[in-house]
C-alpha cells in the first residue's frame, strides 16, 4: 500500500469503521476484472477445462479473489448450465463486484474469441478458405493438458480428504471418460450422494 | 433489421436450450442453421465448427460465425450476445443467491461433499484431451515440460500457453 500523509490516516480509520463487514478493503476495480478476463480470453487456447484451469491459477491462486471451495461450487453450477468456461468467469466476476462484475468478466472473456471468429469468418466467407492455424494449436495442446493435470492434482489434494471423496472422484472420472455421461447428470448424482451422506451423518450423531 | 431480429430470436432460443447441456449444441445448430433457415451449407457449417474450436471461447461462439454470414459484423454481435444471454443471466442469478443458500447447513455440506466429483471431472477433461491429441514422443515431452513448469515454478500459465503456440507455429 502507498504511504500516505498523516492527515489522511483518520479518514482511513473512519472508512474502516463505517464498513466493518464489507470487503471494500480489497475491493477489486471493474477495470481490473475486465482486463484480467480479457487476458484469459486471449490466451486460454484449448477451451473448456483449459479456461477453468487458467481462471483457477489466476483468480484463486495468484490474486486470491475467491476461495478454492467457492470457485469449485461455481464450476459445479456452471457445468449444469452449459458453457462452463464462460460460466466460471461470470460467477467469479459476480463474486467480486456483483452484477456489473459478472457481466464485465463474461464480456471480457468472450470478446477476444468474438473478434477473432468475426475476422476469420469474414475471411472465410470472402475467400472460401480456412486459415492454417491448426499448427499453433497443436503446440498448445500438450501444455494445456499439463496445466489441467496440475490444477486437478492441486484441487484433489485439497478436496479429497477421505475414502468417500476418493471413491466419488473416481466414479465421476469413470462416468465422464468411459461412460461418456453428461456433466449435468454426473453432478446431480454426486449431489444426491452427498446429500445422503450429509443426512446419514446427522442422523447418526 | 428483420434479419437481425430473426438472428436475435433464433439464438436466444438456442441459448435457452443450451443451458440444459452443451452436448446437444452441434446437432441442434446444424438442424436450425442448415436445414431450417438455410443460412449455411453443411460444408460451411462444419468449417464453422472447426473455426470456432480455434478460439478459447466455448463452442457456442459458432453463433458468431453464422451471424457474420447472415448480417455481417453486426449480425455476429447480435447472435453472440443473444446465445450467451440466458446462461450469463442464470449464472448471475445463482451468484446472487449463492451466499444465502450457503448459510443453510444442509446445502453447504452437500455442496462441499460433491466437490470430489468436480475434481474427478477436471481430471477426466485432461484424460479426454490427452487421448484425442497426444500421439508422439514430442508431445509427451512438451506435456512433461509444461507440467513441471506449472507445478514447480511461478511462471504465468498464460505466457507458457502463448509461448507453446508460437513454438508450434515455428516447428510445423
Amino acid at each position: 500500500m502507498r504511504a500516505c500523509p498523516p492527515f489522511c490516516l483518520p479518514l482511513r480509520l473512519v472508512r474502516c469503521y463505517n464498513f466493518p463487514m464489507d470487503e471494500s478493503a480489497k475491493r477489486v476495480s471493474l477495470t481490473e476484472i475486465f482486463l484480467t478476463f480479457t487476458k484469459i480470453g486471449l490466451t486460454g487456447f484449448g477451451g473448456g477445462m483449459a479456461i477453468v484451469a487458467l481462471v483457477e491459477r489466476v483468480c484463486v491462486r495468484e490474486k486470491q479473489w475467491i476461495t478454492a471451495e467457492e470457485f469449485l461450487h461455481g464450476l459445479a453450477f456452471g457445468q449444469i448450465l452449459g458453457p462452463f468456461s464462460l460460466n466460471v468467469c461470470t460467477f467469479t466476476g459476480h463474486h467480486l463486484r456483483g452484477i456489473r462484475g459478472g457481466i464485465l468478466a463474461a464480456t471480457g472473456f468472450i470478446m477476444p474469441s468474438f473478434l477473432l471468429v468475426s475476422l476469420l469468418s469474414w475471411l472465410y466467407f470472402t475467400y472460401h478458405k480456412l486459415p492454417q492455424l491448426q499448427a499453433a494449436l497443436e503446440g498448445t495442446n500438450p501444455v494445456v493438458i499439463g496445466l489441467i493435470m496440475v490444477v486437478a492434482i492441486d484441487m484433489g489434494k485439497k478436496q479429497i480428504r477421505n475414502a468417500n471423496g476418493a471413491i466419488m472422484a473416481l466414479a465421476a472420472f469413470v462416468a465422464a471418460v468411459f461412460l461418456k455421461l453428461n456433466a449435468a447428470w454426473i453432478l446431480l448424482a454426486a449431489a444426491g450422494w452427498s446429500l445422503a451422506v450429509t443426512i446419514y451423518k446427522r442422523e447418526s450423531v | 433489421m428483420a434479419a437481425l431480429l430473426t438472428l436475435a430470436w433464433v439464438y436466444l432460443r438456442i441459448g435457452l436450450i443450451f443451458v440444459g447441456g452443451g452436448y446437444v449444441l452441434i446437432p441442434l445448430m446444424n438442424h436450425i442453421m442448415v436445414e431450417q433457415y438455410h443460412w449455411l451449407t453443411l460444408r460451411q457449417f462444419l468449417d464453422g465448427v472447426a473455426l470456432s474450436q480455434l478460439t478459447p471461447g466455448p463452442l457456442a461462439i459458432l453463433a458468431t460465425f453464422t451471424g457474420v454470414r447472415v448480417g455481417g459484423f453486426l449480425g455476429g454481435l447480435v447472435a453472440t450476445v443473444f446465445i450467451f444471454l440466458p446462461c450469463v443471466t442464470l449464472m448471475l442469478l445463482i451468484g446472487r443467491n449463492y451466499h444465502r443458500l450457503k448459510n443453510i447447513d444442509t446445502i453447504k455440506k452437500t455442496l462441499d461433499g460433491l466437490l470430489p466429483a468436480v475434481v474427478g471431472m477436471v481430471a477426466a477433461a485432461a484424460w479426454s484431451l490427452g487421448a484425442a491429441s497426444l500421439s508422439g514422443v514430442k508431445e509427451f515431452v512438451v506435456l512433461g515440460v509444461g507440467f513441471a513448469i506449472f507445478k514447480w515454478t511461478k511462471v504465468s500459465p498464460m505466457v507458457v500457453i502463448l509461448g507453446a503456440g508460437l513454438v508450434g507455429l515455428l516447428i510445423n
